[in-house]
């Protein structure tokens, strides 16, 4: 009975504290982009002529098919990361597409209309080299692996193998290729470096090696970088060392013939290894005898075989890139070649003759703020009047795909740079010129009373005129049919709206493009590719300046790091325009260890960002005369830590006025032992309202409100499941005392935390009980404050109360954060994402180490849930119901001018924006709420008054004749 | 005095510059490396099979989005035209297995699988870890209806007005004094002779004065000098004639 009545409690509890999306509210403050990442491969849908989809196998091992018409994504596969998800290659037969996956270790078929697995069989191991599908009789029903030993023919229809042979001398011999002309016979084609060619030519029905040769070609290094197959199996390799092509008749000759490039009346850009580009449109047949060669960075030509001979077709310079394609019987050549600095054209040629096919000029605009084009992908399709017409989709250095149609109309482009965002920042948007006409009025120096009422009135009179405006607006729309009215955002009429909700959001990807985008629907209002960017370079963003100070334009810097050399750089950009500041950031040619935003402003309001170098020396920036005076003043109270998780040392540092630095405190953990996974302090944005908790005697436990604790977190060593353990050890930053210590044995990461006002949330997985767990810290002061005015970590002599709680969560996750408000007011939750792409909303008074065990009178009165092991993942806790994040990596949180509102942001391969209300909206009106039935009723109330006094004045009336 | 007025200065600079310096500390949290494949990088690789079913729902109207999860993102499969799937290159261990999709609701299995290969499913129970109830292997698994993300709407309904008990407690009354006298026909003289004998068999003892009666006598009484033509004594006074 006991346990009834605690389950009714739980549930009453648990439904009140149910904060969660309803139904009508879907995309009305939220959003989703979801991407596939850098495309690999990419093919069209050839199979129909009306066919709507391109296939796209990419670096994140993603496998998607995209609308052309729009560029959405009609279905999409995420496999694992890492080395076992990658996509080695791509191949297309009809309906099926067939990808090798995982370094030659998976065969998957896919439907490619419904999405659906067709079927998937593990290879043997080895590792992959090349596969291509092998038909007979014009007929294509088989596909042929090649591995580093061996070689495998499979079936289409289901992936069964039809045989598998080891190649012969494979400890010599590289194989990298593997050829079919469609008539039985299957070439797999090795290297020897600098030594020979080895062809050895399998028979189609039983595997059979029918002829093995070893041809001379001493020059040869890498058969897939220089070598194709052209026209009737003749094999054309390239040597740019003797400026000459091989050629060699797979079927007949064993030996090379040499054919000096110069001898066709060809030159060779000086140092540039020339390339080879064929075609071959259907696999039952031999490739196309037209073939491209690269002959100079811009330079292509278009050569035909014919009876032995090479002759040229054409010859394209400047040309950026070349692409056949082939509908039909037809096959084009596409050629992109720079037309002027914002602009390339696109044409179409013949490739029978090389000719150019008329009204085929395609003009594909360059993005100044974009790279370079580095991809074509061509669908050809047949007219109505058997011309051929085309759609391109281009390729660029920034991982942009851009869809364009005849004539040279863009579709669609799609920035797939977004789906590696590093950091994040959110920036309150600007005032339009009225309203900051209106902040300024109260700035000002009063001067006279008289011109300053006219200056009040001026100001409503603009108000009032903006005011009529915006109502006309409404007016206006509210006639015209609803899909018609749209609210472009644009880069001009960007404005703060009442309540501080949009937002720009200044994104970082790990390509090196910054984005703009704003907040409210999701539109990219600004993109910016910094190139140079280091392969592994780490990224911080700060804002400097926010929008607050009028004249001054908003400053962001962008910290870019070497991970390798540790060489930073600096770019200084305006976060809502996007625009590269003309302030000239300091070089800096020192490694940089840390870098720190002090409150401090200059002159200018752009906040003070210190810089420490492997010297241990500060840099300022801006370093102007005023900063550095100010840095003097303030330099006894700034401390900083260095964290060297190599050599496991947490160090804490003092700023000397010289700029120089002292070193205070140093905390070792042995790296033999456990290593440093992570350290998080607390947010500097963070406000707490409550310096305590009422308990339910009406007392009050006050919290330990420490805003230079740091939470340190370590792993061991060691990671046997019945010897791992991880520790969390919370740190004064300023003294390098250690507050609190606590070791999870049997448990390993990934560890997950969460440091905000006076806890510390952590999970992991804990290898005894095979399940993870969160574990919550708190810390409290006690029933006194020892000094309620300031914290001082350097006069804290009572160590603070810990209390401790461990809870059972029924899943893994992948990224965690708390929500943020402007005042802390509201109740916390915690964010977590979900590897099944969920953000789950967990109400923060789940994870309280005071939930009792037992329920007693006042534990009853301070509202605490009685202890539960397990949490609950109910699915209406899920912010982004159905619109799954995949792989979220990160959740940023910003507090908006709402104090019930918090902005999200999910950004994994997809992004999420949404808004969140921890407490429900306290501070406006619910949008579901009903002005109807409150204004009904009011008027019932009215009606009725009158009618009740009319009837009582008659009664009167009738009383007083009586 | 100095020391305590640079006090607050201090802690506020200390939190800008604790918070912001974390950031750039390299740190290597890679979670790929630290997975069972790491403990046992030879052994033996098995394979999960089983076959996911939504019922009322065409298998090629959900196979696109749905993803076979074993033991979180570690291992991946991909669900087949028909519903089946088997996730490849496992090892030896035990997992929980789910069936993940954006719209419908799948229970966790776990599975484990020994060293020489057998498999076994059972229920997923995070408390009592070691607990066996045995599920079905290849494994079944059947979509126990679509995820209810969406909390209702409060709705404002004349129903839900009136079936406030507050509501009922004050309108149920009022309508039996308003529409009782008006059903039941007290002019018949039988239908009053009928009543008067069960107000009889209520009141046992007549003599004794009813609570309400003196009551209403009181105030009518009590109205009687200040408003002689009241239109409800006007009404009742017969009635008392008559008694």
């Amino acid at each position: 009975m006991a346990k009834l009545i605690l389950l009714c409690l739980k549930c009453i509890i648990l439904c009140s504290t149910v904060e969660a999306v309803f139904e009508d509210q879907v995309g009305k403050f939220d959003w989703r982009q979801q991407y596939v990442g850098n495309v690999r491969f990419s093919k069209f849908d050839a199979q129909v002529q009306s066919s709507k989809k391109v296939l796209v196998a990419t670096e994140n091992n993603v496998f998607a098919s995209l609308n052309i018409r729009t560029g959405e994504l009609f279905w999409r596969h995420v496999d694992t990361i890492g080395p076992e998800g990658n996509i080695d290659a791509l191949l297309q037969h009809g309906q099926d597409a067939l990808l090798v996956v995982g370094n030659g270790r998976l065969l998957r078929s896919w439907e490619i209309n419904i999405g659906g697995l067709n079927w998937e069989i593990v290879l043997d191991s080895g590792s992959f080299q090349s596969a291509c599908l092998i038909g007979q009789q014009d007929i294509v029903k088989h596909v042929a692996v090649l591995k580093k030993t061996a070689i495998s023919l499979h079936y289409l229809s289901n992936g069964h193998q039809k045989w598998i042979e080891n190649l012969p001398e494979s400890e010599t011999v590289d194989y990298q290729a593997v050829y079919s002309g469609g008539n039985g016979e299957v070439y797999v084609l090795g290297v020897v470096p600098h030594s020979h060619i080895a062809i050895v030519v399998y028979s189609l029905d039983d595997g059979e090696i029918i002829k093995q040769i070893s041809v001379e070609a001493p020059w040869l290094s890498n058969i897939q970088a220089s070598c194709a197959v052209i026209g009737e199996g003749m094999l054309t390799c390239t040597d740019s060392a003797t400026v000459s092509l091989y050629m060699l008749d797979l079927e007949s000759q064993i030996e090379m013939t040499q054919i000096p490039l110069q001898s066709l009346g060809l030159e060779v850009t000086p140092g540039f290894q020339p390339v080879l580009t064929s075609t071959q449109p259907n696999a039952a047949r031999p490739p196309l005898s037209e073939f491209f060669l690269q002959v100079g960075p811009e330079q292509h030509l278009l050569l035909q075989l014919n009876d032995g001979q090479i002759v040229t077709l054409r010859d394209f310079n400047p040309a950026l890139l070349v692409s056949f394609a082939t509908t039909g019987e037809k096959t084009v050549a596409a050629v992109m070649s720079p037309k002027n600095a914002t602009a390339c054209s696109l044409n179409l040629f013949s490739a029978e003759t090389g000719r150019r096919l008329l009204d085929t000029t395609l003009i594909f605009p360059l993005d100044p703020n974009g790279g370079k084009p580095e991809k074509l992908y061509v669908q050809v399709f047949l007219k109505k009047d058997d011309s051929v017409g085309y759609r391109v989709m281009v390729q660029t250095e920034d991982h942009t795909l851009t869809f364009i149609q005849q004539p040279g109309r863009v579709m669609w482009t799609r920035e797939e740079a977004l789906s590696d965002v590093v950091t994040m920042e959110m920036v309150d948007l600007p005032l339009t010129g009225t309203q900051a006409e209106l902040e300024g009025e109260f700035g000002k120096k009063a001067d006279g009373l008289f011109s300053m009422v006219l200056k009040r009135l001026s100001s409503q009179l603009i108000l009032l005129q903006a005011w009529i405006s915006h109502l006309w607006k409404l007016f206006y729309d509210a006639r015209k049919p609803r899909s018609q009215v749209k609210n472009e955002v644009t880069i001009e009429n960007l404005s703060r709206d009442e309540f501080n909700l949009q937002k720009m959001m200044v994104m970082v990807t790990a390509s090196g493009k910054l984005f703009g985008i704003d907040s409210k629907t999701g539109t990219i209002l600004w993109r910016h590719y910094l190139d140079n960017i280091p392969a592994n370079a780490a990224f911080k963003l700060m804002v400097q300046r926010t929008t607050a100070h009028f004249p001054h334009p908003p400053q962001c810097t962008l910290l870019i790091k070497d991970k390798d050399t540790g060489l930073a750089t600096l770019h200084v950009f305006n976060p809502i325009f996007g625009k590269k500041s003309h302030v000239t950031p300091p070089a800096m040619p020192q490694p940089i260890l840390q870098s720190l935003m002090l409150p401090v402003m200059d002159q200018d309001y752009a906040k003070v960002l210190l810089l420490v170098d492997d010297q241990y020396k500060v840099s300022a920036f801006p370093s102007t005369k005023n900063v550095l005076q100010q840095l003097q003043e303030i330099a006894s109270s700034v401390f900083f830590y260095l964290v060297d998780s190599s050599q496991g040392r947490l160090s804490g540092y003092r700023l000397r006025t010289d700029l120089s630095t002292e070193l205070i405190w140093e905390v070792v953990v042995p790296t033999e032992v456990q290593k440093i996974v992570s350290v998080k302090g607390k947010r500097p944005n963070e406000h707490v309202h409550s310096q305590g908790r009422v308990m339910g005697d009406r007392s009050v436990l006050y919290k330990y409100l420490n805003p230079n604790l740091l939470a340190v977190v370590t792993e061991s060593t060691d990671t046997h499941q019945e010897r791992s353990f991880m520790g969390i050890l919370l740190i004064d930053g300023v003294t390098g005392r250690i507050i609190h210590e606590a070791i999870q044995r049997k448990a390993k990461g990934p560890v997950h935390v969460v440091h905000s006002e006076n806890w510390v949330v952590y999970e992991y997985w804990s290898t005894k009980f095979r399940r993870n767990e969160f574990s919550v810290i708190e810390l409290y002061e006690g029933m006194e404050l020892y000094n309620s005015t300031v914290f001082s970590s350097l006069d804290r002599p009572h160590a603070p109360q810990v209390l401790q709680q461990s809870y059972i969560f029924p899943s893994s996750i992948s990224t965690m954060e708390a929500t943020l408000t402007e005042k802390g007011i509201t109740s916390r939750h915690l964010l977590i994402g979900l590897p099944s792409g969920g953000i789950l909303s967990l109400p923060k008074m789940f994870l309280d180490p005071r939930r009792p065990e037992k329920v007693t009178e006042q534990s009853r009165e301070e509202n605490l849930i009685p202890y539960a092991p397990e949490l609950l993942i109910r699915s209406e806790w899920f912010i982004n119901y159905n619109q799954t994040v995949t792989r979220v990596r990160g959740i940023y949180t910003a507090p908006s001018g709402l104090e019930s509102t918090c902005l999200v942001v999910a950004y994994g391969l997809d992004i999420y924006q949404t808004r969140v209300y921890p407490s429900k909206q306290f501070d406006v009106l619910k949008d579901d709420y009903d002005y109807m039935l409150i204004s009904s009723v009011l008027l019932a109330l009215f009606f009725a008054t009158m009618i009740s006094k009319r009837l009582a004045e008659v009664k009167l009336l009738n009383r007083a004749w009586r | 005095m100095l020391h305590r007025d640079r006090i607050p200065l201090s802690w506020a600079f200390l939190q800008a510059a604790l918070v912001v310096a974390w950031c750039f500390t390299d740190m290597e949290t890679g979670p790929n490396g630290a997975g069972v494949s790491v403990t046992q990088p030879n052994g033996d690789r098995f394979k999960i099979e089983g076959r996911a079913v939504v019922p009322g729902v065409k298998t090629q109207d959900w196979v696109s989005t749905a993803r076979i999860f074993v033991e979180g993102e570690e291992f991946v499969g991909f669900v087949r035209t028909d519903g089946s799937f088997a996730v490849n290159d496992v090892p030896s261990g035990s997992y929980v297995v789910e069936v993940i999709t954006p719209n419908y609701r799948f229970e966790p299995v776990r599975v484990d699988i020994t060293s020489k290969g057998k498999m076994r499913a059972r229920l997923v129970n995070y408390i009592k870890t070691s607990e066996v109830i045995r599920q079905p292997y290849p494994l079944q698994i059947r979509a126990n209806g679509p995820q209810t993300y969406f909390m209702k709407r409060e709705t404002w309904g004349w129903t839900d007005f009136l079936m406030n008990p507050m509501v009922m407690m004050m309108v149920l009354p009022l309508l039996i004094i308003v529409l009782l006298p008006k059903v039941v026909n007290t002019n018949d003289p039988e239908m009053r002779k009928e009543m008067e004998q069960s107000m009889n068999m209520l009141n046992p003892n007549p003599e004794l004065p009813d609570v309400s009666e003196l009551m209403t006598k009181l105030f009518s009484g009590g109205s009687k000098p200040s408003s002689k033509a009241g239109t409800s004594s006007k009404g009742t006074r017969p009635a008392v004639k008559r008694r």
